[in-house]
Formats: structure tokens, C-alpha cells, sequence
């Protein structure tokens, strides 16, 4: 889950942002598998169990259950707790090996670079917010960091004065008013019917879909996604560890703390009125 | 006539005073928050920063954060409606109990923090609470802001809240703990139970 692009965010407790900028939401965007688990997942758990958590009647119960906005809470309680097996035997020892064997600085690039392979995918977004000047930002970090930072492993735009934003297809949706829909869990992380549609958009939105298909890119595309997965969990790998040791119920202080920084992250979006032009240039 | 002009003179200047003193609260308000967050940051971070070993920047930690943060306050919070079905003495333990999960989940990141600075921001107002914005710079990373919710129940600016990344602590916390008792019976006691094994296991960790 954690995995997942939107796992990323999660460190309601960690007071650390440490990175947010570099890895954002990017890095597990490609993890083309998360569309298959999903399939399993619901063929396996919907047919033996209700998926639908009943409507509570007393009052105070039910102002918390439309709070929650998790309708499906049981489905999504069981993809979660199979993410959190495949975590705990799998990403989790995975991400710690990678955290023992590569040196920060190394680390460091590579999630640049993941960051920078994102940058397309956050400009199409920024442009279908209308927010000319978060495109220009996103497209300015594209030429700078592909060029000049060797193919994105050296941040060298955010140093120019063009940090790294997030922004993704939920995101954009957000800005044009549509509500997120029932919150989801899917395998890639915590979602929701809009931010989970996101995520497709967002598939489609990333160039690398559409260059010749060849044996080197393939292998490129898989090293890179595996690589992205495994170094998205690394970052998170305290936060992580400290939320499933303090929270009573992991699952709900996950899904409360997506909810508010997705709403936070779309308030940021659409307050963000920065002129057009670069600092330098007024 | 004179007395009426006169009276009208001391019902208009009272007025005024009573308006202007209106207008000005905000304004002192705001400036009462950012003061108060930069004077208690900059004894945290002072403490946080200085040469000692842990276990004496936690103790000089906690009668800092015991007078500068409202746990109480939290901690009603964070239990939601189950507060009000709580008896007396589950309230008083459930408080006990908070205290110290409060003060732990503070003092553990001590160590993390060192060689940290801060600057302050604006301030907003929200309802009766003041939001200040914070920017943490620590050493090789880049820098976190943050929102410190600075509450006035108590008669004296203390912390209610932080927000970082756009979620709320305690909103956080209090969906955690619902959703705990909820799916536990929807006993209080329970909660308690846990949070004593929650607090077990930490002092375990410690030894």
C-alpha cells in the first residue's frame, strides 16, 4: 500500500516532509500490476463476503460513518490487511535492503529521477487545472532536469528556483469540483472512486505509454518501476513503522489522514494564484 | 440636556472603546499566538539543539510541553463522542493515560530533531483558535512547513493542534481511537486497555 502512489503522502504522524518534493507522487504512478491485483482482489472478496458496511442508526454513529465516507470499509479492510502481508514479507524487507545497499546521495538521484520522469504527467495536470504558471514550473523542470540534470538524476531546476510540485488526475478533478466518492484502499494505496480514475488518467498522461516499444525500454520500464515502488516505500519506512506501532486502528488513521491531505493538497491547487511569469522576469 | 450631552459623550466614548477594542482583539490575538509559538519553539529548540544527553532534554522537555500544550484539551478531543458516555473515573484514567501517550509520542522525536531551526509565519484565525504557520529546516533535508493551532481555553495561549501535510494530529488521532472503540464493542474500556498496552510496550522499548 504504501507502496502505492498515494502512500506517499502518508506520514500523519512523522512530522517530517522530508522529500515530499522529491519523490511527490510519482513513483510507483507506473505500477501497472496494481490494476490486476485490484481485479483479483474484488473477484476474490466479493463473491465470499459483503462488501458494504451497514448504516449505522444512531445519530453520533452516523455523523461519523458519512465523515468516514468508506461505504465499502469491509472490502477495503481486506485489501488492506492483504497489502500490508505483501508489505510486511515483501516491500518492506525489500526497501530496507535497498536503504542498506545504495548510499543516500545515490538514493537521492534516483528519486530526482523518478520525479523528473513524472514531470509530463504533472504538466498535462497543471494545464487542465488552468494553473499556467504551476505547467510552466513542471514543463521549465522537464527541459532543465532532462537535459542539464543528466536525465533527471541531479534536481538541477529546483536549485534554478523551480521546485518539484505534486499534482495529479484526482487532483485536477478535485479542482473542477467533482467530490472524491467513497474512499477506496486499493493495492497501489489509499484512493478513492475519483482518485482512483486519476490514476488511469494519469497512466495514460505519462509519454513513456507512447515511445517505440523495444527490448531496452522494456527492461528500462520494468527496473524502473520495480526500482520506484521499492524506493517510494524506503522513504516512508519510519513513518510506516511508527504508525503500525501507535495507531490502535492503522487502517482508519490512514484513511482519515489521505482524506485530509488530498482535500488540503486540491485547496493548495486552487489557491495557488502566482502570476504567470517567472520571479526573475517582473 | 447637559447631563443628557454628557451622558450621551460617556455612552459614545464607551462605545468606542468597547468598538476599538473589538477591532483590536484579532489583531492582539494574532500577535498573542505568533509570540507565544515563537517563544515556546524557541525554548524547544533550544533544549532539542543543546549537548545533553536524551534522557535529560526529555526531562527538561516535559514541563515545557506540560504547560505550553493542552493535553486535556486534546485529549477530550480525540476521544469524539465517546466523551460524553464516558463515566467520570474512565474520563479521569483515559486522561492519565493520554498524558502520557501525548508526552511519549513528543519526547521520542527528540532525537530526530537535532540541529533544527524555525521560522515563523503568518497567522490566520480559525473560529476561536489561531493557526501559525511554521517552517522546520533540519540539517540535509529540505524544509517542512507546518501549521501550530494555538487554542485559548485555558485562559493562556497554549497548542491545540499541529497540522502537517494538510492533516490535522488530532483529527487523525480521534478517527483513530473512534474507529478502535467502534469496532471493539463500543466500550471505553477497551480504548483504556489498549492504550495501556500501548503505553507498556513503549516503557519495554525503553528498558
Amino acid at each position: 500500500m504504501i507502496s502505492g502512489r498515494n502512500g506517499s503522502r502518508l506520514r500523519p504522524r512523522a512530522q517530517d516532509q522530508n522529500d515530499q518534493t522529491r519523490e511527490g507522487s510519482s513513483v510507483h504512478r507506473r505500477f501497472r500490476l496494481g490494476t490486476l491485483c485490484l481485479g483479483l482482489v474484488l473477484v476474490g472478496t466479493t463473491g465470499c463476503s459483503s462488501i458494504k458496511a451497514p448504516v449505522p442508526k444512531d445519530p453520533d454513529a452516523l455523523a461519523e460513518y458519512k465523515a468516514a465516507n468508506d461505504p465499502y470499509e469491509p472490502l477495503n479492510r481486506k485489501v488492506f490487511n492483504l497489502t500490508m502481508k505483501f508489505d510486511k514479507w515483501a516491500l518492506r524487507p525489500a526497501a530496507k535492503a535497498y536503504v542498506w545497499a545504495v548510499p543516500r546521495p545515490v538514493r537521492n538521484s534516483l528519486g530526482n529521477m523518478i520525479t523528473t520522469m513524472n514531470e509530463p504527467s504533472v504538466f498535462f495536470n497543471d494545464v487542465g487545472a488552468g494553473k499556467p504558471r504551476r505547467a510552466g514550473d513542471s514543463f521549465v523542470r522537464w527541459c532543465i532536469n532532462m537535459t542539464v540534470g543528466v536525465g533527471g538524476l541531479i534536481d538541477v531546476a529546483k536549485m534554478a528556483g523551480f521546485p518539484h510540485h505534486d499534482n495529479d488526475a484526482g487532483l485536477t478533478m478535485a479542482n473542477w469540483g467533482i467530490s472524491s466518492g467513497p474512499y477506496l484502499f486499493l493495492p497501489m494505496g489509499p484512493s478513492s472512486f475519483r482518485d482512483g480514475i486519476g490514476y488511469g488518467i494519469d497512466q495514460g498522461l505519462s509519454p513513456w505509454d507512447y515511445v517505440p516499444r523495444g527490448y531496452g525500454l522494456v527492461s528500462f520500464n520494468w527496473a524502473y518501476n520495480m526500482m520506484g515502488v521499492v524506493h517510494g516505500r524506503s522513504e516512508h519506512l519510519e513513518d510506516l513503522d511508527a504508525l503500525q506501532r501507535d495507531a490502535l486502528d492503522p487502517y482508519a488513521t490512514i484513511r482519515s489522514a489521505y482524506q485530509q491531505q488530498r482535500k488540503a493538497q486540491a485547496e493548495a491547487i486552487k489557491n495557488d494564484h502566482r502570476a504567470t511569469v517567472p520571479d526573475w522576469y517582473q | 440636556m447637559k447631563l443628557l450631552s454628557g451622558r450621551r459623550i460617556v455612552l459614545a466614548t464607551l462605545a468606542l472603546t468597547c468598538a476599538s477594542g473589538l477591532f483590536a482583539l484579532p489583531a492582539r490575538a494574532a500577535d498573542n499566538a505568533k509570540q507565544f509559538i515563537q517563544g515556546f519553539g524557541t525554548q524547544l529548540v533550544a533544549i532539542v539543539n543543546s549537548p545533553v544527553p536524551l534522557p535529560e532534554k526529555k526531562a527538561k522537555v516535559l514541563p515545557l510541553v506540560q504547560k505550553n500544550v493542552d493535553i486535556d484539551g486534546i485529549g477530550r478531543y480525540c476521544l469524539g463522542r465517546y466523551w460524553k458516555i464516558a463515566t467520570p473515573e474512565q474520563r479521569q484514567h483515559y486522561l492519565a493515560l493520554f498524558h502520557e501517550v501525548l508526552v511519549n509520542a513528543i519526547t521520542d522525536k527528540l532525537g530526530e530533531y537535532r540541529g533544527v531551526s524555525f521560522t515563523i509565519g503568518d497567522v490566520t484565525k480559525s473560529g476561536g483558535e489561531d493557526s501559525v504557520n511554521a517552517i522546520l529546516t533540519r540539517p540535509q533535508q529540505p524544509p517542512a512547513s507546518m501549521q501550530w493551532i494555538v487554542g485559548y481555553d485555558n485562559g493562556q495561549p497554549q497548542v491545540v493542534d499541529v497540522i502537517g501535510e494538510g492533516a490535522s494530529l488530532r483529527l487523525t488521532q480521534r478517527n483513530d481511537y473512534s474507529s478502535f472503540i467502534a469496532r471493539n464493542g463500543g466500550s471505553v474500556d477497551t480504548l483504556l486497555v489498549a492504550l495501556q498496552k500501548q503505553l507498556d510496550r513503549h516503557a519495554q522499548a525503553a528498558n
